[in-house]
């Protein structure tokens, strides 16, 4: 399987009559935009704003992240399941509006939190200030359910991105990245002497506000699946996770999932890098068992010498990460796992809990824990209202400058455990 | 020039000139000058603080006599209101370690001080106060007094002036557990491939989650006769022959004893009595069975229970006993007891 | 198969109320009372904990217990006293998150939904 990225860097995003890339500048046309996407029935109302680097902006509360792209060449346009119909991802052709991204924004529930700062002290711990947003905060007609008021953002943020994609189809790349894999047997007998290396990454699919979608089918029913890593870098994967701020996966950080981008640098190199592994994180102690036993089991059939785990959340899929851990580590498996954790504020509460004697190559992400300040913004898009709710659960985190304390959970992709930002927990 | 900050140290009997084991018991009293390590800590302050006085307590006194000990340290140093508390080095010195712990941690918890102290990290007080104070990582004898002064001094600066202390291995001291977050140039899912590539070639690679680490002993396997075995009585709660005539310590014991009881029904009062620290030890003196119950285990081989109860009995100290001590002790008795053919033995602590 | 769901939800008690115990108490008391049924023998059906730190702080806690066996199996047992350990180690920096009350009974309630489903399908013989 073949895989070319044409990356077409953006430095600024402005709206204008169009959408189009001119020296590196989109251009994205608001109103063909807002109309496009109130094409949904459900859309009663959009409001389309822009969020550059640097600009004391807040976006609150974000629900999802997505990169916009096109398909060029070869099957598996839009995302497949979902915003179009089934085809294969992993193929041909895609060109990415690098550097753009697209913010959805608005509660579907009051406690959501999720916090984007544009610049400073809150820019820092989050890797999407770095990007140019388009952001969009939607209203839904009013009598939705939850369940299809959340459909109904995801739907937009990744309509919104295919449309605002579209603009990558006339324009050169910059930048073309070539992912090329063949079938297993074929990059074994290519790399007969490497370490056989399999991804396994844990996604909440959990109901309501937790799920992640593979090709449209609700994870929360399959056993875990193999994928051939090119997929998720297609747009096959989506988020449907509208808690967990800190550490779940947007659907941006699935199309630019870190560890297989790192893993893919090696593969024919140090290891021979044989997929990736979609495994759900269950509510039920059974599904759990089921779910890592699986997984053992896809790893032993493709005679895996060592497996990457990734986490997505915190709380009951710990229990997860440590039971595949143990199961590949007893059967010669060597692991190495990715997640946050949980010190205290003050970081000297360490979680036994997270640990077992198998987890000896841990990755930690972060302390969820750790509070950061953020001074007041001077311009907030999304529910000003939010913020109270970002310092929620603990008194004077609003001070009456607007500065604003919180907790790292707060803040979107800080502690990413698909290890996509650099921060970490060191022994002090 | 701005004011000099104010560090009050704190020594034991020997480190202050006392004497050695035998002023071990000799309550605290303050000095105000710089005494023993004092001096040559206040030199490596390089004229930003000065020692403006020397607390010397007696070891055996400090840990027999902890409330009156902190009382007299609280109330010394709520008088000099130093910026600092300066404690040791205490190196692997047991009892010395845990009274610099006991008081780094009563002066942080209770004063909200900043304490400075200085142990070998197998020390006993390590643990008592790692996460309150600052505690360097020193050798385990005073000959490594040269190293641990200045590293002990360039922290104390640091805290005076309200400078943040870089991570451990950079400062020399030992972690105090503390997860500090922070941003690696790397990001996260490099790092996780990198451990994997050294995983994977067998070399060395550090997680960024380590572990609690315990000593795992694997049990014996069961004794498939009981009335044909032997077994021996061993205990860490202090209890000794009146006299203690092995002087075995009452805290961070440096030795073991054993004692033969073939011809005792029991551990008799007065005849044996508890030397152990730290713990109430009137009823173990009413009646030491209850902290090593040779009477029950005589009655078990006199009603053919048991074979026979070993003719010796194997007593030290736990409290502060250093985790190298307990290791060699633990083999030097169960080389004896291999040897001399016991089947089991009974372990009993307080 | 009988479930019992262990909750201090006033919108799963309307919904299940045949089939729930009331918790008239936090969610901290629902954990509690997880961790003793699975020591008295219950069988542990649905992790206590949520996916989420959000969820975490939410003052709705529903968890499903199954039959009651002869013995507490040992994995259910360190999970339940895992759960209670770790929410109040989360929940010692925080209080608990009040003002949203009438949505996290909602997400409760069909996060709960959602593992019962998962329950069902999840390869049990039906009862």
């Amino acid at each position: 399987m073949k895989l070319e990225i044409g990356r077409i860097n953006i430095k600024d995003i402005q709206f204008g009559d169009g959408t189009f890339v001119q020296d590196g500048v989109l251009t994205v046309d608001r109103e063909g935009l807002t109309a496009f996407l109130k094409e949904d029935e459900r859309v009663a109302g959009v409001r389309l704003d822009i969020a550059r680097p640097g600009e004391k902006v807040r976006i609150i509360p974000v629900k999802d992240v997505v990169e916009p792209r096109v398909k060029i060449e070869g099957t598996g346009a839009g995302f497949p399941g979902v915003t179009a119909k089934p085809s294969q991802c992993g193929q041909g052709r895609t060109h990415v509006l690098y550097g753009a991204a697209v913010v959805t924004v608005g509660d579907i529930v009051g406690f959501q939190e999720g916090v984007i700062d544009m610049w400073g002290e809150g820019g820092r711990w989050t890797p999407f200030s770095k990007t140019c947003n388009v952001t969009l905060d939607l209203q839904v007609v009013d009598g939705l359910d939850t369940h299809t008021h959340e459909e109904t953002i995801r739907l937009a943020g990744l309509r919104a991105a295919e449309f605002i994609g579209l603009a990558g189809r006339g324009a050169e790349p910059d930048e073309v990245l070539t992912y090329e894999m063949g079938g297993i047997f074929e990059e074994t007998e290519k790399y007969p002497n490497l370490p056989k290396v399999l991804y396994a990454e844990m996604m909440i699919t959990q109901g309501l506000l937790h799920d992640t979608y593979i090709y449209g089918v609700n994870a929360q029913t399959i056993l875990p699946a193999l994928m051939h890593p090119h997929e998720e870098l297609d747009g096959a994967v989506i988020s449907g996770n509208c808690v967990a701020a800190c550490d779940k996966i947007t659907t941006y950080q699935h199309q630019n999932n870190s560890v297989i981008l790192d893993l893919f640098a090696q593969h024919g190199k140090e290891i021979n890098f044989m997929g990736v592994v979609m495994v759900p994180e269950h509510t039920t102690l059974s599904g759990k068992l089921r779910a890592s036993d699986y997984t053992l089991k896809l790893a032993q059939m493709l005679g895996a010498d060592a497996v990457v785990v990734s986490e997505e959340g915190y709380g009951n899929p710990d229990s997860d990460l440590l039971m595949i851990c143990k199961k590949c580590e007893n059967a010669g498996i060597k692991t190495v796992l990715i997640t946050d954790e949980c010190a205290g504020r003050d970081g000297m509460s360490q979680g036994l809990a997270d640990t077992a004697s198998e987890a000896v190559a841990v990755v930690s992400t972060g302390n969820v824990s750790h509070v950061v300040t953020l001074a007041p913004a001077e311009r907030v898009i999304g529910n000003p209202e939010s913020i109270a709710v970002l310092a929620g659960g603990w008194k004077g985190a609003l001070l009456e400058d607007g500065t604003l304390m919180c907790e790292l959970n707060a803040v979107i992709g800080s502690t990413s455990e698909i290890g996509y930002h650099h921060v970490t927990c060191r022994q002090y | 020039m701005s004011e000099k900050f104010k560090v009050l140290y704190y020594v034991n009997q020997f480190f202050g000139q006392v004497g050695g084991e035998d002023k071990a018991g000799m309550p605290p009293e303050y000095r105000p000058q710089k005494v023993g390590p004092a001096m040559g800590f206040e030199g490596a302050l390089r004229g930003e603080g000065e020692v403006v006085g020397t607390i010397i307590c007696g070891d055996n006194y400090f840990n027999e006599h902890q409330k009156e000990s902190l009382d007299f340290i609280k109330k010394t140093v709520k008088e000099a209101s130093p910026d600092v508390v300066v404690a040791g080095p205490a190196f692997n010195a047991g009892r010395y370690g845990m009274a610099c712990g006991e008081l780094a941690k009563a002066m942080a918890e209770e004063l909200a001080l900043p304490v400075v102290t200085g142990m070998y990290a197998e020390n006993p007080g390590v643990d008592v106060c790692k996460n309150k104070a600052i505690v360097v990582g020193t050798s385990d004898s005073a000959a490594g007094m040269r190293k641990a002064l200045p590293a002990m001094a360039a922290i104390t600066v640091k805290l005076a002036k309200g400078i943040e202390l870089g991570a451990p291995e950079k400062e020399g001291y030992i972690a105090r557990g503390m997860r500090k977050t922070l941003f690696e140039e790397k990001r996260g899912s490099l790092r996780a491939v990198s451990m994997l590539l050294a995983r994977l070639k067998g070399e060395e690679f550090e997680t960024e989650l380590p572990m609690p680490v315990f000593d795992q002993v694997e049990p014996a396997p069961a004794i498939r006769d009981l009335s044909k075995a032997t077994v021996a009585l061993c205990t860490s709660g202090g209890i000794v022959p009146q006299g203690n005539p092995d002087g075995i310590q009452s805290a961070s014991a440096q030795k073991w004893g054993k004692y033969d009881v073939s011809g005792l029904d029991g551990l008799p009062a007065p005849g044996f009595y508890s030397t152990h620290g730290g713990y109430d030890t009137a009823y173990a003196n009413e009646n030491p069975n209850r902290v090593a119950p040779l009477d029950l285990l005589k009655e078990f081989a006199k009603e053919g229970v048991i074979g026979k109860v070993f003719d010796w009995f194997f007593t030290t100290t736990g409290t502060g006993t250093s985790v190298s001590n307990a290791q060699k002790f633990g083999k030097e008795i169960g080389a004896i007891l291999k040897e001399a053919g016991v089947d089991g033995v009974i372990l009993t602590s307080t | 198969m009988q479930r019992t769901i262990v909750t201090n939800n006033p919108a799963v008690w309307d919904k299940y109320s045949a089939n729930a115990l009331f918790i008239e108490g936090s969610a901290e008391q629902v954990l509690i009372r997880v961790r003793d049924m699975v020591h008295q023998g219950y069988e542990l059906i649905s992790h206590p904990l949520p996916a989420s730190l959000r969820i975490m702080f939410s003052p709705y806690r529903s968890v499903i217990i199954g039959e009651k066996r002869g013995a507490a199996d040992h994995l259910e047992a360190e999970i339940a006293e895992e759960s209670i350990w770790k929410y109040r180690q989360k929940m010692s920096s925080r209080e608990i998150d009040a003002g949203n009350n009438a949505d996290y009974r909602l997400i409760d309630l069909l996060l709960l939904d959602a593992a019962l489903k998962e329950d069902q399908g999840g390869g049990q013989p039906p009862g």
